[in-house]
């Protein structure tokens, strides 16, 4: 199979957006620093926009008639908002732990255990 | 290859591979600064991604507010809480190990529910064509007229059949005088159209629903105004909300 | 007359009504009535005051509508003159004579009496129809009505009531006063030296005055009630009251082991002949269906007027027992005649429709006996109340009580409403068993007088005293002398109260009951001395023959000539009485200046007690000067009227004579009239004098002057002596029959209690301890360790899961990472078994 001469489907978008996403779970998990986490998240809503999207196109796919169409793109634009929104406030909390702790180690942020 | 390059999985090729590796890069750079760097590199060819898919305006968004706002905000972040120079988070090999597994695993499941349905493989009807629509237009392929319905259909195919499209798309091209290079531009003007359509929806009206011969899908066209409203009053608490949080507190300061 | 029936309920019933209000604020406020309560007492004195006061105007008014005419035997002397006239001789023309002189009028014509007595009897009945008899009866409030029964708050008016209420009042006026002054040491804290604590010491308590002023006002309250009651349940309620109101007065030390003992035996020994009373009023309720006394108008609501005839009514028990149809003779009431005829099984119903049948069978004596059961079990009553034969040993303990309690409750008034009652009864008592209360009351007469004869305590010797004169009274009722025995109660009332409270006086000056520790008090406190021997000579009898008198003059003159007539009447046995009674004259005469000698005469026979010796205060002498007025001339007729004591309470006289009896038909009861005939009179007030004149004499000899000296006497008597000092051996003999039984069957029934009810019960208890038992261990150990063995888990559960909330960030999103894996492979897992299944 010739990826360059065949046509992309559904599926490949899919696959892009679940190594967005798997990327930002990981990253998540694995970055000790606050602003590295949201990093991760930027990159998981980015996954699932990128699914969103390719939903919405019914030409991806052989039953288009179930694409979502119009509805994809502006779920996919209320994504992008809330992600800006969360970004400000994540970063504002993430400020103001530095200013208590001076550090951005996730890790110190603790205290909330059981 | 005997077969012409489908430009458009070219791109799609290019732009994913980019999106890809510099997620990766994100999760394995320990630089935070270089981290964002390739998050921004990552983001922007998702809009790429986005634009091909036939989202312009949601890729257009991707880039002004993405890569423009929140990203400018993260590296604002990143300068502010900066502990000396470049100082890094070492995380312990195990819990690499450990997330490795995990990722992998939910890899694994996405994957295999993305590649398990096989409608989602590909259009029905082999799409042969070269020419890609977005900045290209490029009408020298041959089978460039097998184009335009495969473009065109990107957004309308859903809404309406062959013909009251070709219609359409007919009566448009009457008024452009450029035949050769129609194709580009009508895919230009749908994205146009696009934007249109969503402006619409966020005010009101779905204008998409005029063409939509189901009834049942009609009646799912609802209107978007009450989670536009949510959302504006939303992003004005967080608005202050952030401000709040985010400025100087004098009870932490010295004097000196 | 319509007025004066509208107005005395309302005047008697707030006279009544004003000593509970004097009790319910000193109940609820005793000890706030200014300091130690000191307040009580004036509020309990001002009650009894307005109730004087209102009493006294109602007597006025009664006076004003009610004039008494002349008595019986003036109207008789006109008969005697005129015979043709004597039925207009109810309504003569007032006499002002003087009651003493109209029996010397009676002398002139001794034969026509004589010719007139057989006569007498039908001839009266007639008179009596003409007579005035004003009665008013009525209802203030049913409280309820089962069937034919109504238990209300009733009253039945007439001349006895409102002098009853007015002596009540005025005595209780006066010994509240006394009381103020005699209670004042209750006013702070007490040490009383007849108490000893188990640790030696004196009982030391806080003062109770408002106490025993809020009993005082409790009892006149139900003594009020007692005379004004309409009903013989109310009668039975507030005779019960004065009871309990005795039993509290008498305990008011209740420190005293002899005075808890003193209140016991009184409430004891009057359930004894209470119970006869309920015999009584159930045999009379059971076959009369009414518990009135008088007519009452058939509306409810309405005020009882006998006066109106128009009025439908509904007949009282005075009118069922003697019908004015019948010229009030004795009849028995239909009811009980049917009671008894259905008791007999002669009766079939359609037979006991007909009143002839009835007739018949009233005729044959049926129901005579239910009416004598009646007579009887109210008699009983009245035995306990009025401490007569057998029941009388409970009233000289009762001087345990404070002396103005005496005075009021065990001489004046509680005792006397037995007496009361049997007169208030006397219609409805047949002749035998008015030959009963005859002999009851001459027992009680002769027994208590020669026991007072030895007693020593000056507060006993007044109690026998008190108890014998009662005995008169009943005698004196017994044998017919309505008037005479009315008469006594009123007289005695007034010189009895006024002795007890000359006795609480010395009391309270000399710290002491003994006699024999008195002596000479005479000069320390002469108000005492004298009011006392004005009491002595009124008790007495003392007076000079046919002309003028103290008031137990009269009275006693009466009394003795009543049963001269009885004895002439009656032959055989029944002359016993008169002498029976005339013994008693004498030996209270002697008894009570013996009583006067010992504590007044002579020389102090202990200086310690002389020396502090004082005359009382004034609020206690006071009462006594007034009730030594009254016992002077309670029973004088106002000069120039015919205004008496005896007149007025003559309008009161029971309809109707009581003749022979029926199953004793030798026995006659004479009526009173008959006792005024000019021979019989002049026997009486000779005799009487002169047996009091010896009483007297023997007291002077023995105690006044020494010429006999009492000592050489009891030796020369030893057992009769020790015969009497103990009582006749009355409490001994009680003991023996009735304590010690009661005790033995007592502790047979304790030890059957102890050994077998209480053994059941242990063993019940023990049984139930031991399944409780089992039940808690298998509660401890099996449901409870279920529980705890589950929430053990659920702790430790808890604890465990408490280890994953490690708030660390990065293995929280590890987790939601490793939860969305399994939601998918289980989502997949469900889909493949739902495709499968």
């Amino acid at each position: 199979m010739n990826l360059l001469t065949e046509p992309v489907g559904l599926t490949h978008y899919l696959l892009v957006g679940a190594v967005l996403f798997v990327c930002g779970v990981v990253c998540m998990a694995v970055k000790r620093n606050a602003l590295g986490v949201l990093m991760g998240i930027e990159l998981v809503l980015n996954g699932a926009n990128v699914n969103f999207v390719a939903f919405a196109n019914g030409n991806l796919r052989s039953d288009g008639d179930w694409a979502l169409g119009l509805d994809g793109h502006l779920i996919a634009l209320f994504v992008i908002v809330l992600a800006a929104a969360e970004a400000a406030v994540a970063l504002a909390i993430t400020l103001n732990f530095y200013n208590n702790h001076s550090t951005v180690d996730v890790d110190r942020a603790e205290e909330l255990h059981g | 290859m005997n077969d012409p390059i489908n430009w458009q999985s070219f791109f799609f090729l290019l732009f994913g591979l980019v999106a890809c590796v510099f997620a990766l890069a994100v999760v394995f750079s320990s630089n935070i600064v270089r981290m964002a760097f390739y998050l921004i590199l990552s983001l922007g060819s998702t809009s790429g991604l986005f634009f091909l898919a036939g989202a312009d305006f949601v890729g257009a968004m991707q880039l002004l507010i993405y890569v423009g706002g929140t990203l400018v905000l993260l590296v604002f972040g990143v300068m502010l809480t900066a502990q000396g120079p470049f100082v890094s988070l070492k995380t312990r090999g195990g819990e690499w190990v450990l997330a490795s597994i995990v990722g992998g695993a939910l890899f694994a499941v996405l994957a295999q529910r993305a590649v398990s349905i096989s409608d989602w493989h590909g259009p029905e009807r082999p799409l042969t064509l070269a020419d890609s629509g977005e900045a290209a237009s490029q009408p020298d392929s041959a089978t460039s007229d097998a184009a335009g319905p495969a473009d065109e259909t990107k957004e309308s195919e859903p809404f309406d059949p062959d013909g009251a499209r070709a219609e359409e798309n007919a009566a448009e091209d009457d008024k452009e005088p450029a035949p050769p290079t129609h194709e580009g531009r009508r895919v230009e003007l749908r994205d146009t159209r696009t934007a249109t359509a969503i402006g619409m929806a966020l005010s009101g009206p779905r204008v998409d629903s005029l063409g939509e011969p189901s009834a049942v899908r009609r009646g799912g066209m609802s209107s978007y105004v009450l989670p536009f409203e949510i959302v504006s009053v939303h992003l004005l608490v967080v608005l202050i909300g952030a401000a709040y949080l985010a400025r100087t507190k004098k009870r932490f300061k010295t004097e000196d | 007359m319509q007025g004066l029936a509208d107005i005395l309920p309302i005047l008697l019933g707030a006279a009544w009504l004003l000593p509970l209000v004097s009790f319910v604020v000193i109940v609820f406020l005793g000890p706030r009535l200014g300091k130690a309560g000191v307040l009580a007492g004036y509020v309990a004195s001002g009650a009894i005051l307005g109730s004087f006061v209102l009493s006294a105007v109602a007597m006025l008014l009664w006076l004003g509508h009610h004039w008494p005419a002349g008595t019986h035997h003036e109207a008789h002397g006109a008969e005697s003159h005129a015979a043709d006239e004597h039925h207009a001789a109810g309504d003569s023309p007032k006499r002002a004579r003087l009651q003493a002189v109209a029996f010397a009028a009676d002398d002139a014509a001794p034969a026509t009496h004589a010719a007139d007595e057989h006569a007498a009897g039908a001839d009266h009945g007639l008179a009596d129809e003409h007579a005035e008899r004003p009665a008013y009866a009525g209802t203030w409030y049913t409280m309820a009505s089962f069937g034919p029964l109504e238990l209300s708050v009733g009253y039945y008016i007439d001349a006895l009531t409102v002098a009853m209420f007015t002596m009540v009042s005025l005595i209780a006026t006066c010994i509240h006063f006394y009381a103020t002054g005699y209670m004042h040491d209750e006013l702070h804290d007490v040490t009383d030296h007849e108490v000893r604590m188990s640790d030696g010491r004196h009982l030391h308590r806080p003062g109770r005055y408002y106490r025993f002023f809020q009993y005082l006002s409790l009892f006149c309250f139900s003594m009020l009630g007692l005379v004004v009651s309409g009903n013989v349940f109310m009668v039975f309620m507030f005779w019960e009251l004065v009871g309990i109101c005795s039993y509290f007065l008498i305990g008011f030390y209740i420190e005293r082991k002899s005075a808890s003992t003193a209140a016991n035996k009184a409430f004891i020994v009057n359930r004894v002949g209470d119970f006869g009373m309920i015999i009584g009023l159930m045999a009379l309720w059971g076959s009369l269906g009414t518990l009135a006394f008088g007519d009452l108008p058939v509306v409810a609501g309405g005020k009882g007027d006998n006066s109106t005839a128009t009025k439908a009514v509904r007949p009282g028990i005075f009118s069922l027992v003697r019908p004015a149809e019948n010229h009030h003779a004795l009849t028995t009431p239909d009811g009980m005649v049917r009671s008894a005829a259905a008791a007999a099984g002669v009766t079939d119903n359609a037979a006991a429709a007909e009143a002839g049948v009835v007739n018949d069978w009233r005729q044959q004596g049926l129901g005579y006996g239910l009416l004598v059961v009646a007579g009887l079990g109210i008699f009983c009553g009245c035995v306990g109340k009025s401490a007569q034969f057998p029941l009388h040993v409970w009233l000289p303990d009762a001087m345990e009580g404070p002396t103005p309690v005496s005075a009021l409750v065990h001489s004046a008034t509680m005792v006397a409403a037995g007496v009361y009652l049997v007169g208030r009864f006397y219609p409805v008592f047949t002749p035998e068993v008015l030959l009963v209360i005859a002999y009851t009351g001459g027992i009680t007469l002769l027994m208590a007088a020669t026991i007072a004869i030895t007693a020593t305590d000056i507060k006993r010797v007044l109690a026998y005293s008190t108890v014998s004169q009662l005995g008169y009274m009943m005698l004196a009722l017994g044998a017919g002398g309505w008037l005479a025995g009315m008469l006594h109660l009123f007289t005695h009332a007034f010189f009895k109260s006024l002795l007890f409270l000359c006795s609480g006086s010395v009391i309270h000056a000399v710290h002491t009951n003994d006699m024999r520790q008195m002596g000479g008090l005479r000069s320390k406190m002469p108000y005492t001395a004298y009011t006392m021997l004005v009491g002595c000579l009124a008790i007495a009898g003392a007076g000079i023959p046919f002309l003028i008198g103290f008031s137990g003059y009269y009275s006693k003159d009466a009394i003795i000539a009543q049963l001269i007539s009885f004895r002439n009447h009656n032959s055989g046995f029944h002359g016993v009485l008169f002498y029976v009674a005339a013994a008693g004259a004498a030996t209270t005469a002697f008894y009570m200046f013996r009583l006067w000698y010992l504590t007044f005469a002579g020389r102090p026979r202990d200086h310690e007690r002389y020396h502090h010796a004082h005359e009382s205060p004034k609020v206690m002498y006071v009462p006594l000067m007034i009730l030594a007025t009254l016992a002077i001339v309670a029973a004088w007729t106002l000069p120039g009227t015919s205004l008496s004591l005896a007149n007025v309470l003559e309008q009161a006289r029971p309809a109707g004579e009581h003749g022979a009896g029926r199953w004793w038909t030798a026995l006659v009861v004479p009526a009173e009239h008959l006792s005024h005939l000019g021979a019989v009179h002049v026997e009486a007030t000779l005799i009487a004098t002169i047996v009091a004149i010896a009483g007297f004499t023997l007291a002077t000899v023995m105690y006044g002057l020494g010429v006999l000296n009492p000592d050489d006497v009891r030796q020369q008597f030893p057992r009769t002596y020790a015969f009497l000092r103990d009582k006749w051996y009355f409490d001994e003999l009680y003991d023996y029959a009735f304590v010690r039984p009661t005790m033995l069957v007592s502790r047979l029934v304790a030890g059957f209690d102890k050994r077998w009810i209480d053994g059941f019960i242990d063993s019940l208890a023990r049984w139930t301890r031991g399944l409780a038992n089992i039940d808690d261990t298998i509660d401890r150990y099996l449901v409870d360790g279920l529980i705890n063995r589950l929430a053990d888990w659920t702790y430790g559960f808890g604890l465990y899961l408490r280890n994953v909330q490690t708030g660390r960030l990065r293995e929280y999103v590890m987790l939601i990472a490793v939860g969305t894996v399994a939601l998918f492979v289980l989502a997949t897992f469900a889909v493949g078994l739902v495709l499968a299944g």
